[in-house]
């Protein structure tokens, strides 16, 4: 049984990437929905603030860090005052809504992809002096997953250490075979198409692949693995 | 049928501004994507790189679907290769998607009409389906926020001053 799939950035290192959240750090639904709620709470006071200060309803910049040149100079201390107490109030927000956002996302995988289904491959390149990537396609059980095409800044990434999560799905307890294809340019900048499989069993937990590229300089050749991360 | 001979200039030129008014309201609304997140792709141009929309957050991006059978489309491509040469300069990214069924003519076409933009191939057609072309030219305006805020699905004489005016006003935000 397979159920979705996405891709993600990550310049993380792999190890880093493959240990599980800790049982406690993960948010609850409910810790989220409280969030959620103050934060609404936060951005009506802060309209509702917004609305009632006295320069509200003149069209002063967004970032109101100019109080000398306010017009009203006679006003101009507590104006700025509310002004910059405005400004922190909404950076304030914002960073409360990124802090939610991220939670929700953390929230959203544990429930589309548990850990007792859970399956991730990631790709990581090394070197790529014999090898320039162009695409990935991924089997599991011979059929194919995902296809993803590699941008020249994606490579770049990969090649400065970068780690990409390139299939998250969920898959049964048992035996299963993934076939990777990678294809792009070659020695003497020939088309390349290679392929590698690995059988692997899943267990209760969720299962880490890494599909790593790497250049063997004795055969000047590039080379394409499958590690299982237990 | 009801003539339309008893009325008056002033009625008949009411009655075509909104039938006008209505048609503009009824082609904009009937792109679900207006207002909202351009879906993101990745495809292979025919200079055989691969693009990714999303690096292009925080540039405006043009999107222009055409077929190598169109002939309104090699007139609007070089309309955008024009206000694509002007406006690069200031964070303009602009990429012709080929909805072609046979990928040979479309090579064909891209290597007769050299444009300075890139020409991407979309032989699946799915981001066609993603974007809902459903007509060629279609012309896709996304700001720097990534979000589609201007479709134009036909290309017309009166359409360029409009693109343009469009277009100054995503590269002034």
């Amino acid at each position: 049984m397979m159920v979705g799939m996405s891709c993600s950035w990550a310049l993380l290192s792999m190890p880093a990437a493959a240990q599980s959240p800790a049982p406690g750090s993960a948010p609850t639904s409910a810790e989220t929905a409280a969030k959620a709620k103050a934060v609404r709470a936060q951005v009506e006071a802060a309209l509702a603030a917004a609305d009632n200060s006295p320069g509200a309803a003149s069209p002063a910049p967004a970032t109101g860090s100019a109080p000398a040149a306010s017009p009203a100079t006679g006003t101009a201390p507590p104006a700025a005052a509310d002004t910059r107490s405005l400004d922190e109030n909404t950076q304030q927000l914002k960073k409360d809504v990124v802090d939610l956002n991220r939670d929700l996302f953390v929230l959203e995988e544990e429930l589309l992809f548990p850990a007792n289904t859970q399956v991730a491959v990631y790709v990581s390149m090394d070197v790529g002096e014999f090898f320039a990537l162009d695409s990935v396609t991924i089997k599991i059980d011979n059929k194919e997953v995902t296809n993803y095409l590699y941008t020249p800044r994606e490579v770049d990434a990969l090649l400065k250490g970068g780690v990409q999560r390139l299939y998250l799905g969920n898959l049964k307890v048992g035996n299963h075979e993934l076939v990777a294809f990678f294809s792009g340019k070659g020695p003497d900048n020939r088309d390349y198409r290679r392929g590698a499989s690995l059988k692997f069993d899943k267990s209760i937990g969720a299962k880490y692949l890494e599909l790593k590229i790497e250049d063997r300089q004795r055969k000047m050749q590039p080379e394409f693995a499958i590690k299982d991360w237990e | 049928m009801k003539s339309f001979r008893g009325w008056t200039l002033t009625q008949r030129c009411i009655a075509a501004a909104t039938l006008t008014i209505l048609c503009l309201v009824a082609n904009a609304q009937g792109f679900a994507l207006l207002g909202q997140s351009a879906p993101d792709f990745a495809l292979r141009s025919f200079g055989g790189t691969n693009v990714r929309i999303s690096e292009d957050r925080g540039d405006v991006v043009v999107l222009t679907f055409w077929g190598s059978q169109c002939g309104v489309c090699r007139r609007q491509l070089d309309m955008l290769d024009r206000s694509f040469a002007t406006y690069r300069s200031a964070g303009l990214h602009m990429y012709g998607v080929s909805v072609d069924d046979d990928a040979a003519r479309a090579r064909q076409f891209v290597a007769a009409h050299p444009l300075g933009f890139t020409m991407l191939e979309d032989p699946a057609k799915d981001v066609a389906r993603r974007y809902q072309i459903d007509n060629l030219p279609t012309t896709v305006l996304i700001d720097r926020g990534g979000i589609v805020r201007y479709v134009y699905r036909d290309f017309g004489p009166r359409d360029e001053a409009l693109y343009l005016n469009q277009l100054r006003e995503l590269l002034n935000e």
